[in-house]
């Protein structure tokens, strides 16, 4: 009867989750929600460019002094500068409004600042005092320079392109990390959207007080296995709703919404991290599932189960508070510890395998480790449901679920 | 078989046989539904199977099992078409069979209208006529009713007193956990009495009538029942009662000392003892009335209802 069910459960659970008018709410809330925030920055991106050119090219009316002889007269006449003939009181005169801004360039720039004063005028078009004052000191440097390229390399206004190597091989930069710590996007995705309903989804028999009949027509092993891929399915739907703004705005938007430029073609998908990561990631949901499963079994309604539910996802995401530690110290104890610890692993694992500090021994004692724990999550789990659903509406006892007979 | 340290059943074993209803009674707490669900593997008995045709029962006979428990239950939040189909699905159907069973089955229980209604918009009445929809949807050839009344209005116990005859009819296998004595004299044609996870008695009625002894006076009077050593007031209504009897003592004797304290006899039947009257005596009056407590008032009233029919025919 049991395994050709699970076609059956598995439609039945993915059908009615995603027929459901409060799924697509809640499901399309991020998409929407994003559209919105990516249409503000593409407003604001807009505007933001615009008054930055009109910022740049605007004739400013100043004065300024100069005791570090480095300014160019001429330039900053172009710019609308005069030099000030009273120092001493142009401060005082822009206080009154007579003047509209001075700049008091100082004999050592390195040492003190450049003082700007100007009238106000709000205070997204007071910044242009400050940009005009360095554009003055950019350009007239460049010219006492006499090169560009000087100027340039002055300034750091470079980039550089750097080339690794292992074991006699190109090692790759960040090019290598980024598709590995995918899975990490992904595991970390499903989880926070399915937590909940993975744990709902197995009490609902208990509330419903539908065990009995269910744990008669089914083999509970069955309807577990059922859940879990189901619920993996709704996760999938819903990341590609959440991706897809993200996706579409990347291509056809990215420079309106100031997405940074990847190349994505220069991503390096590695054999070994990617099937490392992949098998972490499957590892870490099948001890994840197993764990919520078992909650769900052992309490009696949602609200007990969420003070057994909230530290098991918290031990799952501390790794994330020593993230730098993860990359920079992989061989320090905690990251050691964190590394193998169970609930921790997955997270840690995938961090350190995407940043190439994962070796292959430990690689594979964490995977057959979350494999191992993970499926004796799910047997224990599949347990407890089939002996510990049918107590609808008490916490079920330990000790008489794994009492050889009851 | 154990709770804890706490023994609920004990060395407990009976025969159904193919065709039959079986009627499995007992007090609250004697261990009916423990031992049906021990039965299916629900709960894991310290020893002890399910056996049907010589084979242990598995999963692999689900699908030949309707089974109808104690606590009623079913998805809340979906259809009622989406719900049964699903149950007829696991237990084998086809997904058209499935609903073309529903279908039928929804317009004969006068809920045609409600199959993309969700089952919690329904009435408790109109729910439980879905979980019985969806218990014999397979056609079980064993069926498995825990307190099958339990919650039914007679509209719905004329309901389940139908399927359970048609289902006899049509060669099922019957096994009836109940207190309604009524239905237990009407259906089944065995019954073993549960006290303390132990079998009180088994056989058909009449053999546990017999080994019970005594016989039962169905009484119609006016006035007042005098207290009298030679028989026990088993059941007391306005102007009805039972009374127990010792084989022993003659009828005649038992009318004539009724006469004499003035009671008025309007009807006076003597019989074998009845099941209730059995009942109070394993169970002692104690548990009997809570016993009677828990059935539903629907059930009390029907039970009033077919004494005094039962009774007015017999005179």
């Amino acid at each position: 009867m049991a395994r050709h069910n699970l076609g059956t459960v598995v439609q039945f659970e993915f059908t009615r989750t995603v027929k459901k008018r409060r799924f697509w709410i809640a499901t399309l809330a991020i998409p929407v929600l994003l559209a919105i925030v990516f249409g503000l920055v593409f407003a604001s991106g807009s505007s933001t460019q615009e008054s930055t050119e009109q910022q740049k090219n605007q004739s400013l009316d100043f004065s300024y002094s100069d005791a570090s002889k480095l300014i160019d007269p001429s330039i900053a006449t172009a710019l609308g500068g005069t030099l000030e003939a009273n120092p001493d009181t142009a401060v005082e005169r822009v206080k009154e409004g007579k003047l509209n801004a001075f700049f008091s360039f100082p004999a050592n720039m390195m040492k003190e600042p450049v003082l700007v004063y100007g009238t106000d005028h709000g205070i997204f078009k007071n910044g242009t005092y400050d940009a005009v004052a360095k554009q003055l000191v950019i350009l007239s440097a460049q010219e006492k320079v006499g090169s560009e390229e000087l100027t340039v390399a002055v300034q750091g206004d470079f980039s550089t392109e750097s080339q690794t190597f292992k074991d006699g091989r190109p090692s790759g930069g960040l090019e290598t990390v980024v598709p590995p710590l995918l899975f990490l996007v992904l595991f970390y995705v499903v989880i926070i959207l399915l937590a909940n309903q993975m744990l709902a989804s197995t009490l609902e028999e208990k509330e419903n007080r539908v065990t009995e009949m269910i744990l008669t027509t089914l083999d509970p092993t069955t309807l577990v296995v059922g859940k879990v891929i189901s619920l993996f399915m709704v996760g999938a739907v819903q990341s590609l709703v959440f991706t897809a703004p993200m996706v579409l705005g990347y291509v056809f938007f990215r420079d309106q919404l100031a997405m940074p430029d990847f190349d994505l073609s220069a991503l390096q998908f590695q054999f070994l991290p990617m099937l490392v990561g992949a098998l972490l990631f499957i590892g870490g949901f099948i001890l994840f599932t197993g764990v919520l499963v078992g909650i769900g079994a052992v309490m009696p309604t949602a609200k007990d189960a969420g003070t057994v539910f909230a530290p098991v996802m918290i031990s799952m995401f501390i790794p994330f508070y020593i993230v730098t530690m993860v990359v920079s110290d992989p061989g320090s104890m905690i990251v050691q510890i964190f590394t193998f610890f169970p609930f921790t692993a997955p997270i840690t694992a995938m961090l350190r395998n995407a940043f190439g500090s994962l070796g292959t021994v430990s690689a594979a004692i964490v995977i057959a480790e979350l494999f191992v724990f993970g499926f004796l999550a799910l047997r224990v789990a599949v347990h407890l449901f089939r002996y510990g659903s049918i107590e609808y509406s008490r916490k079920l006892s330990f000790r008489r679920a794994f009492a050889r007979k009851s | 078989m154990h709770f804890g340290s706490k023994k609920v059943i004990e060395g407990l074993s009976f025969d159904v046989a193919r065709g039959e209803t079986f009627g499995f009674l007992g007090s609250n707490g004697s261990g009916k539904t423990t031992t049906i669900r021990a039965l299916l593997g629900i709960y894991r008995p310290t020893s002890g199977t399910l056996e049907i045709n010589g084979k242990v029962f598995g999963d692999d006979f689900g699908s030949r099992l309707g089974y109808l428990p104690e606590e009623r239950g079913l998805y809340k939040k979906e259809s009622v078409l989406d719900v049964m189909t699903y149950f007829g699905r696991l237990k084998g159907l086809s997904k058209h069979e499935a609903q073309r069973f529903s279908r039928q089955y929804l317009d004969r229980v006068d809920l045609a209208g409600k199959a993309d209604v969700r089952l919690d918009k329904l009435s408790g009445g109109e729910q439980q006529k879905i979980q019985l929809g969806v218990t014999i949807m397979n056609e079980p050839e064993l069926l498995i009713l825990d307190e099958p009344t339990k919650g039914f209005d007679p509209v719905n116990r004329r309901l389940l007193m139908d399927i359970i005859e048609e289902r006899k009819a049509a060669g099922a296998t019957v096994l009836m956990v109940t207190h309604q004595m009524e239905e237990v004299e009407r259906l089944c044609d065995r019954i073993i009495l549960l006290k303390d996870g132990r079998a009180e008695a088994y056989g058909t009625i009449d053999e546990v009538q017999n080994q019970f002894g005594g016989r039962t006076i169905r009484l119609k009077y006016s006035g007042k029942l005098p207290e009298s050593p030679h028989y026990r007031v088993a059941v007391h209504e306005t102007n009805y009662a039972e009374l127990s009897v010792d084989e022993s003592i003659d009828e005649s004797q038992i009318l004539k000392e009724l006469v004499l304290a003035g009671v008025v006899v309007r009807g006076f039947t003597a019989a074998k003892r009845s099941l209730d009257d059995i009942f109070i005596q394993i169970y002692g009056e104690d548990e009997a009335a809570e016993n009677a407590t828990a059935s539903n008032i629907e059930g009390q009233v029907k039970r009033h209802g077919t004494a005094q029919l039962g009774h007015g025919s017999a005179i």
